[in-house]
């Protein structure tokens, strides 16, 4: 009876661990299978082969899952912090690419999480392979090869003048290219904005979403704008030899929602 | 059609069954206390495994051993991969290994030590060390653990207790030997074995396909 009730519960516990979404509980699954495996053993008057099923099943094979779990099971995002894209709201973390991301690490299996990194961070990051996307506005400098998501959102590169003086910008990303000689880089856009303010640098090369977000922040008046030619558009990367997985899984993904419309519909909750 | 396929085959083996059955005489068989006690021991399944079927367990440690031997040439030509910065785990898993790891290494040898008068054996025994190291790996990082345990002194280890463990059996097949502190010895020998086998495995693919 006893054997038939734990064979019962071991069958469940399969089930359970097969069913589900998140890779952890699949692993808890799959100890607490054991487990009433090795129990059935010891009804059936087996504590040898109980002690085996306990020891390897329940503690070994759990533990290097978990193990590998640590690494392969997360989704490590670098990011700079960019307003309607991946921005920080108090304590979560919202966006439209944040939406985005949700889905693939879902997709994936993978429990997301985020660096904040200054952007001239991330390709080192991503080839180090210590990160395995990167999102926040992600404008590709010329000489950065990572392999790049279709185009996500367009946008255009500025130059704002306020003042006499060099121009600034965040150094890393696209902006920076686009600097003229003399030029300043700064790490991230806090420094940048914060040497606009002191009038150390006299503008700025930035892109036009950015440059929104500083308007609605009251960090600079209405100002004379001058566009550079280029049609550009933010994207994700990914680390290279993540090609054949995340970013197919990606386009994948966003080949889903551009199909139901669903990325239209948070492209009009986010953007407008 | 299927249905019919595995009515046949349940009939064909039922016949067998029938058949075989009766052909040949059950040789009668002491009481199963004193075949074990012949081995010096008083659980049935240390006497089965390290004496009446010796041969099986020695087989069984040499795949083993087998394996661990081609994890490491099969790994060998892979690049070794640069350290990663260790994933940062909370406080509570570094003192849970502080206090666990010590009771998990005593149970650990006190199964293999008690096999033969008891369930346990060197076999578990050497999964629930292993399990004790994995912990302390997972609280303190790989490479961390791997400097305090260096290769040299680890295949010696594995490949010592490999050879007393063929000497001992050896001793038994042919010599004759037998008792309490064989079966004793011999559990310990495949503790040492297995524990360091799991280890290695771990800490070469650690080494080669990334810090986990």
């Amino acid at each position: 009876m006893i054997t038939l009730v734990l064979s019962l519960l071991a069958f469940g516990l399969a089930t359970f661990a097969l069913r589900q979404r998140r890779l952890l509980w699949g692993v808890v699954g799959v100890g607490a299978h054991s487990l009433a495996l090795a129990g059935v053993y010891l009804s059936l008057a087996a504590p040898d082969v109980a002690l085996a099923e306990a020891a390897i099943g329940f503690g070994l094979v759990t533990f290097v899952l978990l193990l590998a779990l640590r690494r392969a099971g997360r989704l490590v995002v670098a990011a700079t912090p960019t307003y309607p894209l991946l921005y920080q709201q108090g304590e979560r973390v919202a966006g439209l690419e944040w939406e985005i991301l949700k889905r693939l690490a879902q997709r994936l299996h993978r429990d997301l999480e985020i660096l904040w990194v200054p952007r001239q961070e991330i390709p080192r990051l991503l080839e180090a392979e210590e990160a395995d996307l990167a999102a926040g506005g992600f404008l590709p400098a010329q000489s950065e090869a990572l392999p790049l998501s279709r185009a996500l959102v367009p946008t255009r590169l500025v130059e704002v003048r306020l003042g006499p003086g060099p121009l600034g910008a965040v150094a890393g990303g696209r902006a920076a290219d686009f600097l003229p000689p003399g030029g300043r880089r700064f790490e991230d856009e806090e420094a940048l904005l914060s040497a606009l303010a002191r009038g150390s640098v006299g503008g700025a090369v930035v892109d036009l979403l950015r440059l929104r977000d500083w308007h609605f922040k009251g960090k600079i008046p209405e100002v004379q704008l001058s566009y550079f030619p280029d049609q550009l558009s933010f994207h994700f990367a990914v680390a290279p030899g993540e090609e054949e997985t995340i970013l197919a899984a990606l386009e994948e993904l966003l080949d889903e929602l551009e199909r139901t419309g669903e990325l239209e519909e948070l492209m009009r909750r986010y953007l407008r | 059609m299927k249905w019919a396929a595995w009515l046949v085959a349940m009939i064909l083996g039922g016949l067998l069954a029938w058949t075989s059955w009766g052909l040949f005489p059950r040789p009668a068989l002491p009481p199963w206390q004193e075949a074990t006690a012949y081995w010096g021991a008083r659980n049935a399944v240390a006497a089965i495994v390290l004496g009446a079927r010796l041969y099986d367990t020695l087989f069984e440690v040499l795949v083993f051993a087998m394996a661990m031997v081609g994890v490491r040439l099969a790994l060998r030509p892979l690049p070794k991969r640069r350290a990663r910065p260790p994933v940062i785990e909370s406080p509570l898993l570094e003192r849970a290994a502080d206090v666990l790891v010590p009771a998990i290494g005593v149970f650990g040898v006190y199964l293999a030590a008690s096999g033969h008068l008891a369930p346990g054996g060197g076999f578990p025994a050497g999964a629930i060390v292993g399990t004790g190291l994995l912990l302390v790996a997972l609280a303190r990082g790989i490479r961390a653990l791997a400097q305090e345990f260096p290769q040299p002194i680890l295949s010696q280890l594995e490949y010592g207790g490999l050879a007393a463990l063929l000497i001992l059996g050896g001793g038994s097949l042919a010599l004759g030997w037998r008792g309490g502190w064989l079966l004793t010895l011999a559990n310990m020998l495949i503790l040492i074995k297995v524990s360091t086998g799991a280890w290695t495995v771990l800490e070469h693919f650690a080494a080669h396909r990334g810090e986990v």
